[in-house]
């Protein structure tokens, strides 16, 4: 309960006015840091290396530009700060398959959609405001009821994270590796055997390991499979001679995260790729009906319009 | 990746955050999401933050795998993301028409259901 | 119908336990031939009948019931027989043997034919005949419009009369008093165009339900004590209480007994108009007049009377029922006569009159006898109803002029003799002249009610209330009916005025026979002048029905009088009436019966002091003067000797003070010597015209109260029940006028709501799981 007060207190988020900007901004930004350091200290063997705070602030911070700045565009930009610095933070996760396919997909098209549409959009309603804001986006609407309810939920979620945060596992101590992971038991054979469906690329790896020269083969059993010995923790090798052998397992030996991440999804979750893809191909044909739906001008009004759209750079160029 | 840093004896592998610093991220993340949706009124705009609110959740599925050490969490973020597409593509084409309807992109524009 | 077959069949199929006698089942054609004219007239009705055919079949249904109802008493030989109909109502809810026990409850649409009940129906249907042959002239200005509707009721309420008299049970007793109740009400706003007339009814009929409760409560002690309704089972059942009473040991009778007669004569005086319950009778003149004869002058009012004489079994039992009708009575007679000294309108005086000598015959049952009231109900209800039916006539043809200021010497004008004569011979019985039936019925009485010891005072009030209705009878005979003619037409002139007809003559020779003659009416003195060329009203004189029964009745008051002395069959006294209540049960065994009622020509003082003697233990104790052994006496002598002399003396008092006041030097119709003398009664007098304010009194008392009441009544009604049921529509609209705003329509409105609904709810959870 001290945890949530205390979170409380200091996430007193200032009006978001969309006027008075930095200071609230600055009050949000240090109340964060308290937040933090107050889990830092909770657990003080754990202190996160400076990666995190770093791609945690941006990622915050152009959060919140996201959310105060009036403009759309830049909106739609700090929001894709934002991805790139969830990205790294994937990254510090050790995900990174999907942090490049965050970047990709996320931002590199979602994102780019929608300046798309947000340009196809302010282009022609907001040609008669001068400041080229419009009203809608300057003032909040009900900033206090907003920051309140905002508050209350960042209030009750830390709290769980707070008092969770005890009886999870702690992070995985890199010096030593999975072995001391309390979960490492199970983790390491379905690593290990996650190699082994791939043959190839546990040649690789002995290879780059040094325990396997060119000309040998690993034992592959019927189904495809490397014959991996988990208890003895050897691998079955055929050496250019012909002769078989059994090395030890290297260490590190480890599948690569797009590998793993492949064979999760597509061993265990088969039926939701299929789904997925049906997903993107209704999304695709919805969009594709709807926006062929045109809402008809009359010919003086398209005229108009045209001469216009043609026009604008022109008179821009004779002012 | 952070082992390959940790074998490699980069000092910055020394420490590594627990699971509540990136559920941290995630859930103000997420809260700035809400309270961004919930205070700006233009409609493409509110489609962000919630586009936001979905990175949220990514992160906490990441950590979460993470730390259970099972990669059905990344799975659920490349799904996510895959519903994230779709859905932004549907919002914003609707978004479009509905902006030719009232020339704005105002949410307060549409109050039909008022009571 | 069947109901009639299965009245025939009763009649012809041999005696059913014993109990249907020769001649007594004629009596169930009187219910049946009356209620096939309220079925003919009701048919009438519905098809539009625009002639007097209603009339008719009225007057031929009555005289079908008259004449089976004397055809049962020439056949009569005594005794009490039950003429049984049907099986009305029977509940019986216990194993117990149904006759005596108390488990069951049986009224049977059945008759108890005594001679009482015989000597009520012969006038009662005697007259509604002649009535209803009267008024089929009288309203002859409403056939088609309301003529039908007039003898629906008309004869609806003979068979609710029949009913109540001749019922063998107390509920169908009361089944016919409010059958008449009914009937009257009916009957009396039968023009309910008029206000005034709609009130009077509304008014009779509430006062008679007042009473009714009474009676009602009656009904049920009597049950829950005796077991039983049926008159047959209660005298049957009374008899040892009777025993006890005769032997003076009240004590024995048990007070619910005693409570009984206390109820029934509440309802009794509603009916027939006593105090406090009369107000409603003299309002109720404002109905046809046929109407009034009957029902208020003959037959309804007296059904009080019978009432009492039905069941003076149970009023002997109390020791004070009969005093307190005694006295009720008296006091009755007495204000009314005081109230109708001061009216100006014939027919309210002659309302007065009715309930005057109602009083009369409350007080007759009251001092113990009963023989006397009888005879005073059957005189009474001839001479009153020939009164109303000259005022009637008059009414009639002076289009509704009965304000005695207005006429004058009607007697003289042409076409009026009959009515004339009729009108004298009713007033000299109404005075109590001597030789008149009126007189010797009056003066059973008052002689009976010197003897009675202890109700010498009744006596004396009695004997000065004869006095003032003397005067005011002749009061009205001498200004209206003699005497200058003079007349004004009344209210209800109709369009079609008769040709002009001046008629303020005053003549001077006018003076006319009163008094002595009962032939004195001459047509002479066609007095009246030329036909004037304008418009003038012209009277309207009575037709061949109303002079008729006028005629017919005339004879019968007479022939009345000498029911006084014909002999009774069992060797009674009282002359035919006597007999015909000492065989019945007004006179169940009560040895008071055979108690002073002597006939004039026999001496009785003798036996009555020595049957005074007998019985006078047995007397209520209020009857007592502590003389013991000795009849009361007036002034020392025999009651009964002298009071033929003394009420001649009082009648004759009256007469003359009428003669010196308004006839002698009378000149015009308007004012008399009378008025002379108002300067000193003048306050008196006015207050007596104005009834004694006794109207207002229960207005102040009862209605205003009532009103108040409903009025509060109805604001809580509008406000609490209401405002209730208000409210209970409105909370839903302010619940849901307070939740509306929620509904914004705006996106940002609902997400906040989703958003801070989410936000409490992980409060909650919080708090729950880690608190």
């Amino acid at each position: 309960m001290c945890a949530l007060g205390a979170v409380g207190v200091c996430l007193a988020l200032p009006r978001r006015g969309l006027t008075p900007q930095v200071i609230g901004a600055a009050v949000a930004g240090l109340a964060a840091g308290v937040v933090v350091l107050a889990l830092t200290l909770k657990n003080p063997e754990h202190r996160p290396n400076v990666y995190f705070y770093i791609f945690a602030a941006v990622a915050l911070g152009s959060a919140v530009r996201v959310i105060t700045h009036p403009k759309p565009v830049y909106a739609a930009l700090y929001f894709i700060l934002t991805i790139i610095a969830s990205a790294g933070l994937y990254l510090v996760l050790s995900a990174e398959f999907m942090a490049f396919a965050l970047i990709i997909v996320y931002a590199g098209a979602i994102l780019i959609t929608y300046l798309f549409v947000i340009m196809l959009a302010s282009q022609s309603a907001s040609e008669e405001t001068d400041k080229g804001e419009e009203e809608y986006d300057i003032s909040a609407r009900e900033p206090i009821a907003a920051s309140v309810v905002g508050f209350l939920l960042l209030a009750t979620l830390t709290a769980f994270a707070f008092r969770g945060a005890s009886e999870l596992p702690g992070s995985v101590a890199a010096t030593s590796g999975l072995d001391k992971h309390p979960l490492s038991v199970g983790v390491v054979e379905r690593e290990t055997l996650i190699l082994g469906d791939m043959p190839r690329r546990v040649e690789q790896e002995l290879r780059r390991a040094g325990l396997l020269q060119a000309g040998d083969k690993v034992v592959v059993s019927e189904d495809g499979a490397a014959d991996i010995d988990l208890a003895g923790r050897t691998i079955g090798v055929i050496r250019s001679g012909g002769v078989t052998e059994r090395v030890e397992i290297p260490s590190g030996f480890m599948p690569k995260n797009v590998e793993s991440v492949g064979f999760n999804l597509l061993r265990d979750h088969p039926g939701s790729i299929e789904i997925a893809g049906v997903v993107l191909l209704m999304a695709m044909l919805g969009a594709v009906v709807l926006s062929r739906k045109q809402v008809e001008l009359d010919e003086e009004l398209k005229k108009q319009q045209s001469r216009r759209l043609a026009g604008e750079p022109g008179e821009g160029g004779a002012a | 990746m952070m082992w390959l840093l940790a074998q490699a004896g980069h000092p910055a592998a020394m420490h590594e955050a627990t699971l509540a610093h990136y559920l941290f991220v995630a859930v103000a993340m997420f809260v700035i999401g809400v309270i961004g949706f919930l205070t700006r009124r233009n409609l493409i705009v509110m489609f962000l933050c919630t586009e936001l609110m979905f990175l949220a959740a990514g992160i906490a599925a990441i950590a979460f795998g993470r730390f259970w050490l099972d990669y059905t969490g990344q799975s659920l973020v490349i799904f996510v993301v895959t519903v994230a597409a779709a859905e932004a593509a549907m919002a914003l084409a609707l978004v479009v028409l509905l902006f030719r309807k009232r020339e704005t992109l105002s949410a307060e524009a549409w109050q039909e259901l008022k009571g | 119908m069947t109901m009639l077959a299965d009245m025939l069949a009763a009649m012809t199929s041999p005696a059913t336990g014993g109990k249907v006698p020769q001649g007594a089942g004629l009596m169930m054609l009187v219910p049946a031939l009356t209620l096939l004219g309220v079925v003919l007239c009701t048919l009438c009705a519905i098809f539009r009948v625009k002639n007097k055919l209603p009339a008719w079949i009225s007057v031929g249904c009555l005289v079908g019931s008259f004449v089976a109802v004397a055809a049962t008493y020439a056949g009569f030989d005594g005794g009490a027989k039950i003429a049984h109909g049907f099986e009305w109502i029977t509940f019986h809810w216990s194993d117990a043997p149904v006759s005596g026990g108390k488990a069951s409850f049986v009224a049977n649409f059945s008759f108890y034919i005594d001679s009482l009940t015989l000597l009520w129906m012969l006038f009662v249907t005697g007259l509604a005949t002649l009535i209803a042959l009267y008024a089929s002239e009288y309203m002859s200005h409403d056939v088609g419009t309301g003529y039908c509707r007039f003898f629906v009721a008309f004869c609806l309420f003979v068979f609710s009369m029949a009913c109540l008299v001749m019922g063998d049970n107390m509920l169908l007793l009361y089944l016919g008093w409010e059958g008449v109740g009914l009937c009257s009400y009916l009957l009396i706003g039968y023009f309910y165009k008029k206000p005034s007339a709609v009130a009077a009814a509304k008014k009779a009929f509430i006062m008679n339900r007042i009473g009714d409760l009474g009676l009602a409560l009656g009904i049920m002690l009597t049950f829950v004590h005796f077991g039983s309704i049926e008159y047959t089972v209660i005298f049957e059942k009374a008899k040892p209480y009777l025993a006890a009473m005769s032997e003076g040991r009240y004590g024995d009778i048990p007070t619910m007994v005693k409570v009984i007669p206390l109820l029934l004569m509440v309802g009794a005086f509603g009916k027939s108009a006593q105090l406090p319950l009369y107000v409603w009778l003299p309002d109720a003149m404002e109905g046809p007049t046929p109407v009034s004869a009957l029902i208020h002058a003959a037959t309804m009012v007296t059904a009080g009377v019978y009432l009492i004489a039905r069941t003076y079994p149970l009023f002997l039992l109390s020791e004070w029922a009969l005093p307190i009708v005694a006295w009720v009575g008296t006091l009755t007679a007495f204000l009314a006569a005081t109230i109708g000294m001061a009216q100006f309108d014939i027919k309210r005086i002659m309302a007065y009159s009715t309930v005057s000598q109602l009083g009369y015959m409350f007080a007759g049952l009251g001092v113990l006898a009963s023989t006397g009231a009888a005879f005073h109900v059957f005189t009474h209800a001839f001479f009153k109803a020939m009164l109303f039916l000259s005022c009637g006539a008059v009414m009639h043809g002076f289009a509704g002029q009965l304000d005695l200021r207005k006429l004058s010497g009607v007697a003289f004008m042409k076409g009026w003799g009959i009515v004339g004569i009729a009108m004298f011979v009713g007033c000299l019985n109404l005075a109590g002249f001597p030789f008149t039936a009126g007189y010797f019925s009056k003066d059973m009485i008052l002689a009976e009610a010197f003897t009675t010891p202890g109700m010498a005072g009744i006596g004396w009030v009695l004997l000065l209330t004869a006095g003032l209705t003397a005067y005011y009878t002749f009061r009205v005979f001498f200004r209206v009916f003699v005497g200058p003619k003079y007349y004004e037409p009344g209210d209800e002139v109709h369009a079609h005025a008769d040709h002009g007809h001046d008629s303020h003559g005053h003549d001077g020779h006018a003076k006319d026979s009163h008094g002595h003659g009962e032939h004195a009416g001459d047509h002479a003195g066609g007095h009246g002048g030329g036909h004037g060329g304008g418009h003038e009203f012209h009277p309207h004189a009575p037709g061949w029905a109303i002079n008729s029964v006028l005629a017919i009745l005339t004879v019968a008051t007479i022939a009345a009088a000498g029911a006084y002395f014909l002999k009774p069959a069992d060797g009674g006294h009282g002359g035919w009436v006597g007999g015909m209540v000492h065989s019945s049960s007004a006179a169940f065994e009560s040895p008071f019966a055979h108690h002073g009622a002597e006939g004039g020509a026999e001496g009785g003082a003798n036996g009555g002091a020595g049957q005074a003697q007998g019985h006078a233990g047995g007397l209520p104790s209020a009857f007592r003067t502590g003389e013991a052994g000795h009849g009361g006496t007036f002034l020392g002598w025999d009651p009964h000797k002298v009071m033929y002399y003394v009420s001649a003396v009082v009648g004759a008092v009256g007469i003359l003070a009428a003669f010196v006041l308004h006839y002698a030097g009378r000149t015009t119709a308007a004012r008399s010597r009378a008025d002379g003398l108002l300067p000193m009664v003048g306050g008196v007098s006015r207050l007596a015209q104005r009834k004694w304010l006794v109207d207002e009194l229960y207005d102040a008392l009862v209605r205003k109260p009532l009103w108040v009441l409903s009025n509060v009544f109805h604001l809580i009604d509008k406000l609490v029940v209401d405002g209730l049921v208000d409210l209970a529509g409105f909370i839903p609209r302010a619940v849901g006028g307070s939740i509306r705003p929620a509904q914004s329509g705006v996106l940002h409105g609902y997400a906040l709501g989703m958003a801070g609904g989410l936000a409490l709810f992980l409060v909650i959870v919080l708090l729950v799981t880690f608190a």
